[in-house]
């Protein structure tokens, strides 16, 4: 109980009638016309007293935070404040992106705007995502009418032309990959009262997927869980990662080397959201329309013809807090099967294919007993509406299941529990066990993931069973290249099925877990999708697949072709090669096998459409085989090499470069200091920031009824005494 | 009756009436904070027999998982799973994401500085707190730091090189209405040693 507040209420309050006990005697109350004016007095006075309790409340609140000695001391051991050791204004970042999709390519522009509110000169450091398919490939830095072109630099390089342009006093930019779903913008010299505008430009492949057309615009990084032991300064003396080289809110480790890189600061929600985007398209999807549609966001939609259409944001600009989703759909007739297109770059000519297996191929067969165990996050990040739609995701996939099958549910926060010690024979009683058991999941906690995939892949049982794990998480962990050395080893004949949740999922995690377990990705962004999007995943987990894909050339040299390995094909998915020759290939042989059933087709590469990006496609496509077959080898091979040779050539942004730009004269001079400043991010529209962070306020509303209510009732009281004497 | 009189008596009543109203809710708050300690109690020793997750009473969305006793101050409370408002309307809660108190990295708890935290104000650097667990453990951390910082622009780092226990309450002690920026923190470290 607070004695003090209770006290120092008393105190206020006798004080108070003291005060009106001495106006009351000092006025002569013999007439009755001055009673009113008593009251008047009375009420002033008292509303007076409630609005001093408010404002020194107030004031206590704010002058603790300049006299506190405890206030910032041995802050580094424990705490990180996010805002900058300097005491000028944060850069302000406004983004504005302009996407333009031809058939299954699309390319998109950028435009980050920052803008120096104060009087000194700030470095701006941004952390933003951009889809996880995404090849960067322009950097433009605008200043007024000057636009600096960015040149691709292997990274360390590129950081070391940066920082000599920000010592010198010379505006510059940097773009620097962390994740292939998560970039970092630097900018130096911002002037006082400055803009400085970034323009990024980068080229991504249209998801097509049972017969939906899909792009994903995401548009702020959430926090992301990071396990392991802070790196300590001795260690950083030796080894290759350093202390802190970033401006995050959590620490390197050793299991997330660049933790520091990858947290920008978060906003608070009490606060006011940051980052507003604006967004056009325009989409020329080479086919009738049959359905348009934005999954999150209200959108504007002008078809110029029916080749034609403009899509823009309802709202104008929306905070930068969630993914944006455009899906569209064919007219039935117009449905692509097969495309083909090559560009001649370079005195070589470069091909993408896409091909959709038909559907029947998949339509008959004999449903096999499978084994499945379901791992569900229940992380704080989970916490609010993502726990709710994996919940009923889960609830769902539970119902699907028949008397052949086996189960168990798996649940980890920072702890892996699992509902049976090994799957279970599926019967009326089990079920209504994990029903229960998913029905009193709650969402609190670390994320790690590590343990529980392990356990999920342990569980062997006959082998007469189809393995199957679904695996339902947001994905906001940092330490993505464990996890898929884990997957990789611990796979074996299972197949990993992945759901991701949220507004704005680690999609690039998951979408790789997915083809690392050779299964698939679905994604559920809200509660009313959970249906829709489970029934795809239950048609990919009861279906069979298209396996052994194996492909010829009439030519002796097929030329490169990526993936180096076709994965296997479930229903409803295309399959999508990049290829790259120097002759020009005249034919592909395509064979596969779903069971015993064979299936073969012959492509004629002769009448391929010409168009512009597909170099940059493979380009894009071979960065990310090399990386994941760079992932199992040491630093320094010589894949690394070769990723660099790739990018610099097709002058991609990958994780061994970055492109920098440099203006010409210097504008700060040497006297003037310059103010590093990470930009704050919001957190993810439906996560709640205490189940993350934990730092939730700690004060009850007692206090407050209590100083009311005495106010009230010593209101009250006076009123009374005063109504018997005036009677 | 004359008029200013009937007038005086129609304020008078509502006056009465939220005042009260003002003042029991005040009241229930404490009192709803120190009688679902007792519930709890009970929850805790069949927590420590059955080793399992008993909620206090049959609705409850959390269960104890802490017993925290100072005895310098004569202290003695449970703690809850989960730090969300509804949790910690009765008893301090242990913020989930943060690993449990004793283990590796640093355990948070969050409470409310009127009610069950209000003892923060009055630990100093080199008390000693005791946390029991459900297996009957008793953890003993000695407090290393106070701190104020501002809820906005902080966050607890998990320095996963030692066990340490860090309390979270509001700050002032004093303030009338609640949701404030400022934190008052409490860190206690774990000796492996002391034990």
């Amino acid at each position: 109980m607070n004695i003090h507040h209770n006290r120092e209420t008393a105190y206020l309050t006798f004080g108070l009638a003291h005060r009106l006990t001495r106006v009351r005697g000092n006025s002569n109350i013999t007439s009755r016309g001055f009673s009113s004016y008593h009251l008047l007095l009375f009420i002033v006075l008292t509303l007076i007293a409630l609005l001093i309790v408010f404002t020194t409340d107030a004031y206590a609140e704010s002058s603790t935070q300049h006299t506190s000695p405890h206030d910032a001391t041995q802050g580094t051991l424990l705490f990180r404040s996010s805002e900058g050791l300097s005491y000028s204004p944060a850069p302000t970042v406004e983004t504005n992106a302009h996407i333009s999709i031809t058939g299954l390519i699309s390319r998109t522009i950028v435009r980050q705007t920052f803008q120096n509110p104060g009087p000194g000169w700030t470095e701006g450091i941004y952390v933003f995502p951009l889809p996880e398919t995404a090849a960067v490939d322009h950097l433009r830095m605008h200043i007024g009418d000057r636009v600096i072109e960015g040149i691709i630099q292997e990274r360390a390089q590129a950081k070391q032309t940066y920082s000599t342009a920000k010592r010198e006093g010379k505006r510059t930019s940097l773009i620097e990959q962390e994740r292939p779903n998560m970039f970092t913008a630097s900018v130096a010299n911002i002037g006082p009262h400055e803009t400085i505008m970034v323009e990024i430009e980068y080229q991504e492949t249209v998801r097509y997927e049972r017969e939906t057309f899909s792009l994903r615009f995401p548009m702020v990084v959430g926090p992301r869980y990071i396990p392991g032991t802070p790196v300590t300064s001795d260690e950083s003396l030796t080894a290759p990662t350093r202390l802190s080289d970033g401006h995050g809110w959590a620490t390197n480790t050793h299991q997330v080397p660049d933790a520091s890189r990858i947290t920008p600061p978060v906003q608070h929600p009490n606060q006011k959201q940051l980052n507003p985007i604006t967004l056009t398209i325009d989409l020329a999807p080479g086919f009738p329309l049959a359905k348009l549609a934005s999954t999150y966001h209200d959108i504007h939609h002008i078809s110029n013809n029916t080749t034609q259409h403009q899509i823009t944001l309802q709202e104008g600009n929306v905070p930068a807090d969630r993914d944006f989703e455009l899906i569209w759909e064919a007219e039935q007739e117009h449905t692509p099967k097969m495309t083909v297109f090559s560009e001649h770059f370079r005195d070589e000519t470069y091909m993408m294919l896409m091909l959709m297996p038909p559907s029947h191929m998949f339509a008959d067969h004999v449903a096999l007993p499978r084994d499945v165990t379901f791992v569900i996050d229940t992380s704080g990040s989970m916490h609010g509406s993502s726990i709710e739609q994996a919940k009923l995701a889960l609830q769902l996939a539970l119902t699907r299941l028949t008397e052949q099958d086996r189960f168990n549910v798996i649940q980890f926060n920072h702890v892996t529990e699992a509902l049976f010690s090994s799957s279970q024979p599926v019967t009326t009683t089990a079920i209504q066990q994990a029903t229960l058991y998913v029905k009193d999941l709650h969402a609190e906690g670390g994320t790690e993931m590590l343990p529980a995939l392990t356990q999920a892949f342990v569980q062997h049982d006959p082998t007469t069973y189809i393995r199957q794990v679904v695996f339902i998480t947001d994905g906001q962990i940092g330490n993505e290249q464990q996890l898929f050395k884990a997957i990789q080893n611990d796979l074996a004949d299972t197949r990993l099925f992945t759901i991701g949740i949220g507004s704005a999922p680690n999609s690039y995690f998951m979408r790789h877990a997915a083809k690392f377990g050779r299964g698939t990705f679905t994604y559920i962004g809200r509660i009313d999708e959970v249906q829709d999007k489970m029934n795809h995943l239950f048609h990919a987990l009861e279906h069979p697949v298209l396996t052994d894909i194996d492909m010829t050339s009439t030519e002796n040299s097929p030329g490169d072709i990526t993936p180096d390995r076709i994965p296997d094909l479930y229903v409803g998915e295309p399959l999508m090669i990049a290829i790259r020759t120097e002759a020009g290939s005249e034919q592909l042989h395509i064979k596969g096998k779903i069971g015993s059933k064979v299936w073969e087709k012959s492509i004629s590469l002769h009448d391929a459409l010409q168009r512009r990006g597909i170099a940059t496609y493979w380009a894009r496509q071979k960065i990310m085989t090399l990386m994941d077959d760079d992932m199992k080898k040491q630093e320094n091979s010589p894949l690394r090499q070769e990723i660099i040779n790739v990018a610099m050539d097709h002058h991609l942004v990958s994780r061994y470069t970055s492109l920098v730009a440099v203006d010409v004269t210097p504008v700060r001079s040497s006297d003037q200091t310059l103010a590093p400043h990470a930009i704050k991010t919001n957190l993810p529209h439906g996560q709640d920031y205490t189940a993350i962070f934990g730092l939730a306020a700690g004060g009850t509303s007692g206090p407050w009824h209590f100083t009311v209510g005495s106010i009230l009732l010593l209101l009250a009281w006076a009123s009374m005494r005063y109504h018997r004497s005036a009677s | 009756m004359n008029m200013p009189s009937r007038l005086l008596f129609w304020i008078m009543l509502p006056l009465w009436f939220l005042g009260i109203g003002h003042t029991g809710y005040g009241v229930w708050i404490f009192m709803k904070a120190e009688l679902a300690q007792h519930l709890i109690e009970r929850a805790w020793v069949q927590t420590q027999n059955e080793q399992r997750r008993i909620p206090p009473w049959p609705w409850a969305d959390t269960w104890p998982i802490a017993k925290l006793r100072v005895p310098q101050h004569d202290i003695e409370m449970f703690v809850l799973s989960g730090a969300s408002g509804r949790t910690l309307a009765f008893g301090p809660g242990h913020v989930s994401s943060s690993p449990l108190p004793g283990s590796i990295g640093t355990a948070i708890f969050n409470g409310h500085r009127d009610t069950h935290f209000a003892f923060l104000e009055h630990m100093q650097a080199g008390d000693t707190i005791l946390i029991d667990d459900i297996y009957g453990q008793t953890t003993p951390f000695t407090i290393q730091d106070m701190q104020v910082v501002d809820a906005r622009q902080s966050i607890i780092v998990q320095d996963e090189s030692h066990a340490q226990l860090a309390f979270v309450t509001c700050y002032p002690f004093d303030a009338i209405t609640p949701g404030g920026p400022l934190r008052y923190i409490v860190i206690g470290t774990h000796h492996a040693s002391s034990t």
